[in-house]
């Protein structure tokens, strides 16, 4: 079934139209990656899925509509979201950026806190740090740890190797790996590093200029020789 | 020397109380309430006409005081914060023509003579050669309770950690499944409520009339701009500051020169330090 499933999807930021008519499906269990040039429109994508951007059109998670629900409730029904440059809460510890991630979810925050620490053990040492003072790694870690302190069916993740370290990349990958097959978490990838995406994703959609180019399973687009030129290199 | 610094702490904790629910909504909603000051005037009038109009008791006639406080924020927000979409401007304007709204309504039902409110608690207390009434020490120490529960409240529960949330990155909030709306009037509700409070310490210590608004509501500006945006503790230091200030300039200078120095100071820290001296953007 599809956890995720948006059809005729056309969104706008402020004045301009930035997707045009997007359909695709995301299966549970699944990691999907979105890739395609810087501007394609993936945010985009990404924050019209947690309704943050006015759209016509339809998303469905797990068969509800939710084009007219707030953002909050968007959460209340499963989805996670670790935005592009995380938008963390600066001043406050990694465990109260976490604590806050839980505001839906009370009552699993225990059980949800470890399974953080267990993914990325450096945010159990490092809990009472101001996530202002930390590196881009560790605040990607945060930002992967708060949206799943919601307890999510699915976890939208938005450039998360963007800026770091070719190792911390691994670590990223390593623990998005964990979340699909140990937990059994649907995972939607937007990534500009398309051999991230590749790595991890049964399929992947390429996005350009607000529309979808093609979709396919990595070795599909592989066997592209224009995609292969535009986007994996030669 | 024993005078200057026990006035000083008394009228700096009535400061502090003045000025935390302004500093509240300039840190979660990010606009000034200029018609903040229109608050401890709801509230001084509303505890005067139930307790010393109709008789009520004085904590029923506190509480309702406190309550008109609060309906009068979350209407703010409703009728007009909200519908203005976080256009700063508007909002300043627009709140400060309703605070002279309401003061011409004041003036209406309660005309427009000063009047007297009784102490909350009456009584002196002694100290040497100093003299204290009771209702202020109670102010302060009112004042001290109710920013320590803010504080333990916006530190402590979800609710209080929301507030901070949105006070630091609303779209990481809104992502953490907050709802920045209720956030936000929940706020303005709190913020009618401090005020209210302050309003019935602030009218027992001098005295109601429908101008009243005026002087709280520069001390909160400038508690905000001195102290940067708003944090609880900085803004019961930069109280402290401006009201030794005060209590210093009224003994050793000029009683008439009093709130000069406050404008001053405003003026002084907007061209030296625009972000304040504490600023960083949390509460």
């Amino acid at each position: 079934m599809a956890l995720l499933e948006i059809t005729d999807l056309h969104a706008r930021y402020g004045m301009a139209k930035s997707l045009h008519g997007i359909s695709l499906s995301v299966e549970e269990g699944s990691i999907v990656g979105i890739i395609g040039p810087n501007g394609a429109g993936k945010s985009t994508l990404m924050d019209s899925i947690m309704g943050l951007v006015e759209n016509t059109g339809s998303i469905k998670v797990a068969g509800q509509e939710t084009t007219r629900l707030d953002t909050s409730d968007i959460v209340r029904l499963g989805v996670g979201y670790a935005p592009e440059r995380a938008h963390l809460f600066p001043y406050m510890s990694v465990r109260e950026n976490l604590l806050v991630g839980a505001f839906t979810a009370r009552e699993t925050i225990e059980e949800k806190l470890e399974q953080v620490h267990d993914l990325f053990p450096v945010l159990k040492d490092r809990w009472a740090q101001e996530t202002a003072t930390q590196s881009g790694g560790e605040r990607q870690m945060v930002s992967l740890g708060r949206a799943l302190m919601s307890d999510p069916k699915i976890l939208l993740v938005d450039e998360p190797t963007i800026g770091l370290a070719p190792k911390i990349c691994d670590g990223i990958a390593r623990a998005l790996k964990r979340l699909n097959q140990e937990m059994g978490l649907t995972v939607v990838i937007a990534e500009q590093n398309v051999n991230f995406a590749l790595s991890l994703a049964q399929e992947i959609h390429v996005l350009e200029t607000g529309s979808l180019r093609v979709s396919g399973t990595p070795e599909q687009l592989r066997s592209d020789p224009e995609l292969t030129k535009a986007y994996f290199g030669h | 020397m024993l005078q200057v610094l026990i006035q000083g702490f008394l009228l700096s904790g009535l400061y502090a109380l003045i000025a935390v629910g302004f500093t509240l909504i300039f840190s979660v909603g990010r606009v000034l309430n200029l018609a903040y000051g229109a608050y401890l005037m709801l509230g001084g009038y509303a505890y005067f006409y139930s307790v010393q109009t109709l008789g009520m008791p004085k904590l029923p006639g506190f509480l309702f005081a406190t309550g008109m406080g609060a309906l009068a924020g979350v209407l703010m927000y409703r009728l007009l914060v909200k519908r203005l979409k976080g256009d700063q401007v508007a909002v300043e304007i627009s709140t400060l023509i309703l605070a002279v709204v309401i003061q011409a309504g004041v003036v209406l039902v309660f005309n427009d003579s000063s009047k007297i409110l009784h102490p909350i608690v009456g009584g002196v207390w002694r100290i040497g050669s100093t003299t204290i009434t009771n209702n202020i020490l109670v102010a302060m120490v009112a004042s001290w309770i109710i920013l320590g529960g803010l504080l333990l409240f916006v530190k402590k529960t979800h609710v209080g950690r929301a507030m901070q949330a949105v006070s630091m990155d609303a779209k990481g909030a809104r992502i953490s499944g907050i709802n920045t709306d209720r956030v936000n009037m929940m706020t303005w509700a709190i913020s009618g409520a401090l005020g209210s409070v302050a309003g019935v310490f602030f009218a027992s210590y001098t005295q109601l009339n429908p101008s009243m608004w005026v002087a709280p509501l520069i001390i909160a500006v400038a508690v905000v701009i001195v102290g940067g945006i708003g944090s609880i503790v900085g803004t019961l230091i930069v109280a402290h500051i401006i009201g030794f200030m005060e209590i210093i300039t009224t003994t050793f200078i000029a009683a008439e020169l009093r709130g000069v120095f406050t404008m001053l100071l405003i003026i002084g820290v907007l061209v030296i330090r625009p972000q304040g001296l504490f600023g960083r953007g949390d509460l």
